[in-house]
């Protein structure tokens, strides 16, 4: 009875925070991020092998522990596609859809093989596969490409509605999603829609790689469910409410390797034969062997991925980053092409929190090893200078925290001014929209008789894009190349303005609005007309 | 970010507290030197230059010069009043209107006997991303709100068409239906330097009042600007010179220690929006024939860049 309330105020509780954090204002994602991020199985795995940090090994050891002392509660209590799962089997069974649980056989073949494949994936420095199915990304994706553009689409008509009583609010926008992404996104959303509301936690039972790899630690942990047998009558009501489908009462055996710790088998039994107790040295946990075998294919394959992962060459080795022609620019904080594309698990949390929409995530932008990672799409919007959200609340250590003073020096990708096609050298017209919104000062523009000509100093340029989704020609007279390696951009020297303006006020000192403020020159009564 | 806005607001505080000395000052020592000096023109002048002076105490000679508000505002009107808040800049760069001299602008509007006074602009989105970042920052949604001026975030679903009479290059153009629909609109630009124009003013500050802004760039910027004047100009034009920014514009550095600032304390005024324009860029210490909207302006007969032509009126505090 406590047990389970427990577990549904916990695991709502941490629902509602992954909703906000992917829905709030960047403070609140911010400050979310580093509460529920490192307590994620597969952000705290990939954080802890390319970028070790205290906190997520921290994160990381403690679901460890967790799973070894209590069994898979993780997948109950922290992981949001879980309890996701958990309302949309509350609801099946409202509606009379699902209204029993009964027990089934694993699936073991297609977990373990979906496990070692994974890892072995992996192993060769791709992470499309773990980013399909891990259950944190898979939230992600569907908080990001559906839930956050309802709950803005909805906002957005809401005010609307308020405009004709003179009532004014900002309007939102919301990240583009290509096709592409959406159907995969939606397809897992349906594919956990189906399997929720027919049988129950199978997802997290048979393709879930976390669920399998907890459910090997699982089998050793320290407490677990029993059943008695001699004082079991086989009523069936616990196997009735296990939605993983674990309990075999015939048998009088618990599938610990499946339990997702919901303590719902302990409330349903009336004679408590169900205990939740210390395991007994004796159990039987060699009677059964395919998982036993699985167990030391994941614990060998699992080992192998984390001695490999440190090894760069030996994943560029194996063919890491596949070769492409025209990849696509990466988030600051990225620092390089292949570091990113073997870092990220494609979660959106990016996407969702960026305040300019530049994010957008691609199907295969960055070739079959980098399934659904982001890219900076200037086609769409452009990255704000005064901002680095995405650094500060990447999960995987994909996107580097970056400070902000770093990040307006970090160059992702150059500008390129194509001449040829430039309305202002094609047509002598005065146009310099680039120049106005260059946030570093990369464009200037020479005055050829009173038409001003853009040229790009390219030593400032960050590659924001800016000047790409400013340019009003068709295809766009300056775009922006991507930095397969990020470099170092010049700080503009503002005191050094250049020649054509008159930094210098008629006393010679450069004005600052503190010093204006009090000067002390009796005012000028002319005017020049 | 935070700091600078801190700094911004404590500044205005800080100038709200002594704006009662320096305006009692002006009416004192002022008024006096300007009777002896100059006598009040019969009619309204067609420019009013004031200088020395606060934003808000300079609008408010300025206002008085042009024969007062209730020349351009009756009662019950709708106006719109449109700044410069096209990038995510605190004032103190330059880049955008003074919050201190709208939100004078809108009591005043108020105190003529206006119904409502709206406040927006069409924000440069590639530097700012939203609205909200522009309105906060340049301090004019604060001030606007304190005189219960009504914000105004620009959307897609806000705009009409209509047709550009004897447009040379601009034929139609999508426009904000406030301005459309108000009785009365007051155009309120920053004088600021441009790195596409040279110089951004009045005319200039129109294109926040039209979606296809970029079509501007590509068919021909100078004289999309001029163009768009045939349409609708603005009844007045009350251009803020107190702060210019003189290079790096029109967005200017965010960090504004970096701003290349001359405290110029002007306020022009004018329904003529090619003469203000020609008086700005005086002022910036550019000649108006260099600058080709108002050189084009000019010749399609929207306004005078003559300025010797032109009954003016000036005022040093």
């Amino acid at each position: 009875m406590t047990l389970i309330k427990i577990r549904k105020v916990m695991s709502g509780i941490i629902l509602i925070l992954f909703i906000l954090l992917f829905m709030g204002p960047e403070k609140l994602s911010v400050g979310l991020s580093d509460i529920l991020l490192p307590f994620q199985f597969v952000p705290a795995l990939v954080q802890a092998i390319t970028q070790p940090g205290a906190l997520f090994i921290a994160g990381l050891i403690f679901i460890l522990l967790i799973t070894l002392v209590f069994g898979r509660v993780y997948c109950s209590f922290l992981c949001p596609l879980g309890t996701l799962q958990d309302l949309l089997i509350a609801g099946s069974r409202r509606l009379g859809l699902q209204p029993k649980h009964p027990f089934s056989k694993p699936h073991n073949g297609l977990r373990y093989t979906l496990l070692a494949l994974t890892a072995m994936a992996i192993l060769i420095g791709s992470l499309s596969l773990v980013s399909l199915i891990d259950p944190y990304s898979l939230t992600g994706r569907i908080f990001a490409h559906f839930l956050q553009p309802l709950i803005i689409q909805t906002y957005n008509l809401g005010i609307m509605a308020l405009k004709p009583f003179d009532l004014y609010w900002y309007p939102k926008q919301t990240a583009f999603v290509p096709l592409s992404v959406l159907a995969v996104t939606a397809g897992f959303f349906l594919l956990i829609l189906y399997l929720a509301a027919t049988r129950g936690r199978l997802y997290c039972n048979t393709v879930c790689p976390v669920g399998t790899f907890l459910g090997l630690l699982s089998r050793v942990s320290i407490f677990q469910f029993m059943l008695n047998q001699k004082a079991c009558s086989e009523c069936v009501r616990c196997a009735n409410v296990c939605k993983a489908g674990c309990i075999d009462p015939q048998n009088a055996s618990i599938d610990m390797s499946r339990c997702v710790g919901c303590f719902n088998c302990l409330n349903a039994c009336s004679q408590a034969t169900i205990s939740y107790q210390r395991r007994q040295r004796q159990t039987n946990i060699d009677t059964w062997s395919p998982a036993r075998r699985g167990f030391i294919i994941g614990g060998v394959a699992a080992s192998a991925a984390g001695l490999l992962a440190f090894n760069a060459n030996i994943r560029a080795f194996l063919g890491a980053d596949s070769a492409r022609v025209n990849p696509p620019v990466t988030p600051p904080g990225s620092l390089n092409t292949t570091r990113f594309t073997q870092t990220c698990t494609a979660c959106s949390l990016c996407v969702s929190v960026c305040p300019t929409q530049v994010l957008t995530p691609t199907f295969m932008d960055f070739g079959v090893s980098g399934l659904l990672q982001p890219k900076m799409n200037y086609e769409k919007s452009f990255c704000d200078y005064e901002c680095n959200v995405c650094c500060k609340v990447c999960p995987t250590g994909a996107l580097m925290p970056l400070s902000l003073d770093d990040k307006k020096l970090t160059q992702i990708g150059e500008a390129e001014l194509l001449k040829d096609i430039c309305v202002v050298f094609v047509d002598h017209n005065n146009c310099g929209a680039c120049g106005e919104v260059c946030p570093t000062h990369a464009i200037r523009f020479v005055d050829k008789e009173n038409i001003l000509y853009p040229e790009i100093d390219k030593q400032y340029c960050i590659g924001c894009g800016a000047c790409q989704l400013a340019c009003p020609t068709v295809p766009r007279s300056i775009v922006v190349h991507t930095n397969a390696v990020h470099k170092k951009a010049e700080k503009y020297p503002y005191n050094l303005a250049p020649p054509r303006v008159t930094p210098k006020s008629s006393d010679g000192q450069h004005i600052s609005p503190e010093k204006t403020v009090e000067q002390k020159k009796p005012p000028d009564k002319d005017f020049p007309f | 970010m935070a700091d600078t806005r801190k700094f911004n607001r404590r500044e205005v505080i800080s100038k709200g507290l002594s704006l009662g000395l320096i305006a009692g000052g002006a009416v004192i020592l002022g008024k006096p030197d300007f009777l002896a000096a100059k006598e009040k023109p019969a009619g309204i002048p067609d420019l009013v230059a004031v200088k020395n002076g606060e934003p808000d105490a300079m609008f408010k000679k300025a206002i008085e010069l042009m024969g007062g508000m209730e020349q351009f505002v009756k009662k019950g009107q709708t106006v719109v009043v449109k700044p410069n808040i096209g990038f995510p800049r605190v004032p103190e760069v330059g880049a955008t209107t003074n919050p201190l001299l709208i939100k004078t602008i809108i009591e005043s509007c108020y105190t003529a006997g206006a119904k409502r006074v709206y406040v927006f602009d069409n924000v440069v989105t590639p530097t700012s991303g939203n609205a909200r970042n522009c309105y906060k920052l340049s301090g004019i949604e604060d001030a606007a709100k304190a005189a219960r001026g009504i914000i105004v975030p620009v959307d897609d679903f806000s705009y009409r068409e209509v047709t550009i009479p004897g447009g040379k290059k601009l034929k139609t153009a999508d426009v904000h239906s406030l301005i459309l629909d108000c009785d009365v609109f007051i155009n309120a630009p920053v004088l600021k330097h441009h790195s596409s124009t040279h110089l951004s003013i009045a005319m200039k500050n129109l294109m926040g009042i039209v979606k296809n802004r970029m079509e501007y760039h590509l068919i021909g910027l100078d004289q999309c600007i001029a163009d768009f004047c045939l349409y609708r100009k603005p009844d007045l034009n009350i251009v803020d010179a107190y702060r210019v920014l003189m290079s790096q514009g029109p967005a200017g550095p965010s960090n504004p220690q970096s701003a290349n600032i001359q405290m110029k304390k002007t306020l022009l005024m004018s329904k003529d929006i090619v003469a203000v324009d020609a008086a700005a860029a005086r002022i910036f210490g550019k000649e108006p024939e260099d600058i080709s909207y108002i050189k084009i302006a000019h010749a399609q007969k929207t306004g005078n860049m003559n300025l010797k032509e032109l009954k003016i009126v000036t005022f040093a505090m």
